[in-house]
C-alpha cells in the first residue's frame, strides 16, 4: 500500500507534465499558411490562407448534418453547425494554433499546417 | 444474480444515468470536446471500490449505453464507451493498490485513461492523428475533476461506512 504522498506526488508530477505540454501546443506557432478540411479522414479541400484576400464562406454537408466554414485572411472558423454540441462553433477562429477544430458529430476535421512543420513537429 | 443485487446496480445505474442527463444539460465551460466535469464517475468509483469489479462494468456500460441513446447522439455512444472501457481497466488495476483514503486516485486515473480511450477513439474514427494535440489539455482537466470526482466517491464510502450501509458484496 503506497502511502498518501507517493500519490500526491505522481498526480501532480502528471499533471505539470500536461500541463506544460499543453501550454507547448496552444502556443502553436506562427505564420499558418495552409488549413486542411478533412472529412472522415480526407482531405476534401485546401485554402492558403494567406491568400484569402476577400472572406467567404462555404457549407459542407455529412449525411444529415452540416457545417458552415468562414474563412478570412489568415484564419478560419466554423461558423455555424447543426450538431447538438456546438463545440466546433465554440472554438472559434484559429489562425496559428496546432490545435485543429474538430467536429466530432460530422466527422469534420479543420487542421492548419505551416510550411515545413506539421504536428510532428511538435510532438517529436 | 438475486434480487437484491440486480436491484443495487439497477439503481446505480439509474443514478449514473440521471446525473450523466443533468450534467449533458450545462453547458461546456471551454469549447474543447471531451471537456466536463464527468460526475457520473463517482457511481463507477463507488461501483468499483464498494462492490466488485464485474459490477461496477456493468453500471457503466448500461450507463453510457442508455446515456447516448437518451441524447440522442450516437456518437458519443463510441468515445463514452473507449473512455469509459480504459478507465475501467485502469480502475481494476488500481484497486488493490489502494486503500479507503486513496480513492481519488482511481478518480484521477479513471478520468485520465477516458481521456486517452476518448481522443484514440477520435483518431480512429476521423483518422486524423493531429487530434493528440488535444491530449494534454484533456488530461489536465481529467485530473482535477477526477480529484474532485475521486473525493466525492471517497466521501461518499466512507459516510455509508460510518452508517453500515456500505452495500459489501452483497450476498
Amino acid at each position: 500500500m503506497k502511502t498518501q504522498k507517493f500519490w500526491l506526488f505522481l498526480v501532480g508530477a502528471v499533471l505539470l507534465v500536461s500541463a506544460v505540454a499543453g501550454m507547448l501546443v496552444f502556443r502553436g506557432r506562427t505564420g499558418a499558411a495552409t488549413a486542411s478540411i478533412y472529412q472522415d479522414g480526407e482531405c476534401i479541400r485546401t485554402i492558403a490562407l494567406d491568400d484569402v484576400n476577400k472572406p467567404f464562406s462555404f457549407t459542407v454537408e455529412w449525411e444529415d448534418g452540416c457545417n458552415v466554414i468562414e474563412v478570412e485572411r489568415g484564419r478560419i472558423r466554423v461558423a455555424e453547425a447543426d450538431c447538438p454540441d456546438q463545440v466546433c462553433v465554440r472554438q472559434g477562429w484559429i489562425s496559428n494554433s496546432v490545435v485543429p477544430i474538430a467536429c466530432l458529430p460530422h466527422r469534420l476535421v479543420i487542421q492548419l499546417e505551416s510550411a515545413g512543420s506539421g504536428v510532428d513537429g511538435v510532438a517529436g | 444474480m438475486n434480487v437484491k443485487k440486480l436491484t443495487r446496480l439497477a439503481l446505480l445505474t439509474t443514478i449514473a444515468l440521471i446525473i450523466f442527463m443533468v450534467e449533458a444539460q450545462i453547458p461546456p465551460p471551454i469549447p474543447i470536446p471531451g471537456i466536463k466535469l464527468g460526475l457520473a464517475n463517482i457511481v463507477t468509483v463507488y461501483a468499483m471500490f464498494a462492490l466488485s469489479p464485474g459490477d461496477a462494468l456493468a453500471v457503466l456500460v448500461c450507463r453510457v449505453f442508455l446515456g447516448s441513446v437518451f441524447s440522442g447522439q450516437l456518437m458519443t455512444l463510441f468515445y463514452s464507451m473507449g473512455g469509459g472501457l480504459l478507465c475501467w481497466l485502469v480502475m481494476l488495476l488500481l484497486r488493490r493498490l489502494l486503500s479507503k483514503k486513496q480513492l481519488w486516485v482511481a478518480g484521477v486515473f479513471g478520468a485520465m485513461f477516458h481521456n486517452v480511450g476518448q481522443i484514440l477513439v477520435a483518431i480512429a474514427l476521423t483518422r486524423t492523428p493531429g487530434l493528440i494535440a488535444y491530449l494534454p489539455v484533456l488530461l489536465v482537466s481529467g485530473i482535477l475533476t477526477g480529484a474532485f470526482t475521486g473525493l466525492c466517491a471517497q466521501f461518499l464510502l466512507a459516510q455509508l461506512d460510518k452508517i453500515g450501509q456500505n452495500g459489501g458484496p452483497a450476498d
